[in-house]
């Protein structure tokens, strides 16, 4: 664990050095490339600024992936349990996947007009997708046997669907919300550049237009570690949900 | 004589890739209830099949099928599966294992409790209610799936090589504890094995299935003395009657 630490903290100390190294070499005028430290004091004068915008961000993320959830796991549960919905919507779900919730950012806005509305409707959408597929194929993935074992107790549609398709769906789940949540992170700064008037998108956005680039740093720097922060809470909670599938699988994460 | 299985010209054929495959021909056979019935034979002789059906999980593609007086329309009350794979659910611990079949049949939380407990004791588990089926060794799991079929009285056992998967001495032993269960709960057993040794241990009958299509190729009446030995002469002499009969150069075991 340690190691893993150490290991995965090198990169990003070699990262800073680079940077600070440019700073001295002046590669680019200090109004542009500001310097680690002075990035850093943005985190102790701005603290109140910082805070609040990061809010706004996962506040956002938090809603339109919680919809996301709430209608993809269900609807994925069915269309892979029952072969007819499967039929009607497979090409459907292929054909809307592909299209990047970022270009909808113009509907959106025509559709919804500006603040939180289109934001959210867009996490929803990314996240929407990753949820569905991963549902539909962690019930894919079910031991026949199981479901055999289920009909010949002759349990019922709830029951199987309750103990049986969810549960051992879960897994697929957890993968499919750990990629929700990083699309969800990844939209949601974008639609803030456009459609709101707060949040971690605005404030950069905001910020080079009132040549403040250590704003903009430490904006970056905040994005990416609220993402590997998100990232790694679902991977606990993954864990915690899905004890009974250790030992079960080759790598433990 | 109460006959508690009746199959009557029963066939079945499955659509293949490169035509339809025909897996089971003309199958009358008669089943007395509280007989130890051996369905005997290579793999693909379709005796795996023919549980299935016997056990409603599929549909014969012609004849009839009657279990306990009643035509079978999906899977029996009064038949419980056990599967080779155990078909145990991985979430669920040994006791939500055992619990499942009452559970399908909404027999109360603390009936289902004291049930399983004491099925979980008849069949040597006791202490390992709340372990997951993976923290088990092969031998126990099946004794978990034995337990489970066993919670809801049913009249027949239909087993499909339960005890393929293990070790020579695990084996053993269960095949003495099942036959114990047979003759305390008075259940039919349908057995199904590709070993002769197994057959001619166990059974009253053997039905000897040859391939392509599946069809009872004999009959045979068990008399040997319980409990049996593979050294008595008797039996040296129907295990060569039963070699002769499945077309095997030697026993696959």
């Amino acid at each position: 664990m340690q190691l893993r630490r150490a290991l995965g903290l090198m990169p990003l100390a070699l990262l800073l050095i680079a940077w600070e190294v440019a700073v001295q070499l002046k590669v680019y005028p200090p109004v542009l490339l500001p310097a680690p430290e002075k990035v850093a004091l943005v985190f102790v004068n701005d603290t109140a600024t910082v805070l609040d915008h990061a809010l706004s961000s996962v506040a956002r993320v938090l809603v339109g992936i919680g919809l996301s959830f709430i209608v993809a796991v269900p609807l994925g549960l069915m269309i892979g349990r029952y072969r007819l919905l499967d039929m009607l919507t497979d090409w459907s779900i292929q054909i809307f996947r592909s299209v990047p919730p970022i270009s909808l950012i113009p509907l959106a806005i025509l559709f919804l007009g500006i603040g939180d509305k289109p934001a959210i409707a867009l996490i929803f959408l990314s996240g929407l997708w990753p949820l569905l597929i991963n549902t539909i194929f962690g019930v894919r993935g079910i031991e026949r046997t199981l479901i055999k074992v289920a009909r010949a107790a002759r349990a019922g549609e709830f029951l199987v669907m309750k103990d049986i398709i969810l549960p051992a769906s879960l897994p697929a789940i957890f993968t499919g919300l750990r990629l929700a949540v990083g699309a969800g992170w990844l939209t949601v700064v974008t639609a803030e550049m456009i459609a709101v008037k707060s949040g971690l998108g605005y404030m950069i956005l905001n910020a080079q237009l009132t040549f403040r680039s250590d704003l903009i740093f430490a904006g970056i720097i905040v994005i990416g570690a609220i993402g590997l922060l998100a990232d790694q809470l679902v991977r606990i909670a993954r864990g915690r949900v899905c004890r009974w599938q250790e030992g079960l699988t080759a790598t433990n994460e | 004589m109460n006959r508690f299985i009746e199959c009557v010209g029963v066939g079945k054929i499955y659509p293949g890739k490169t035509g339809p495959v025909e897996a089971l021909r003309g199958i009358d056979f008669i089943c007395e209830a509280g007989s130890f019935v051996c369905l005997l034979g290579r793999s693909g002789c379709g005796k795996s099949t023919l549980l299935q059906l016997m056990a409603g999980l599929e549909k014969p593609s012609s004849g009839q099928i009657a279990v306990a007086g009643r035509e079978l329309d999906g899977p029996s009350p009064e038949a419980a599966i056990v599967f080779q794979d155990h078909g145990l659910f991985p979430w669920m611990t040994v006791q939500k294992n055992v619990e499942f079949n009452m559970k399908a049949r909404g027999v109360p939380a603390g009936q289902r409790r004291d049930r399983a407990r004491k099925f979980i004791d008849m069949t040597g588990l006791t202490g390992f209610g709340d372990r997951y089926p993976h923290e088990l060794s092969g031998g126990m799991r099946q004794r978990v799936g034995i337990a489970r079929a066993l919670t809801t009285d049913p009249k027949a056992l239909l087993m499909d090589e339960p005890f393929g998967a293990l070790d020579a001495q695990t084996r053993g032993r269960l095949q003495d504890e099942l036959l114990q269960i047979w003759e305390t709960q008075r259940t039919t057993v349908l057995f199904v094995t590709h070993s002769i040794d197994e057959a001619l241990l166990l059974a009253d009958r053997i039905l000897v299935f040859t391939p392509r299509p599946g069809k009872i190729a004999a009959d045979i009446k068990v008399d040997l003395p319980r409990p049996r030995t593979q050294q008595s002469d008797d039996f040296t002499a129907l295990a060569r009657e039963l070699r002769g009969l499945i077309g095997a150069e030697r026993d696959f075991d």
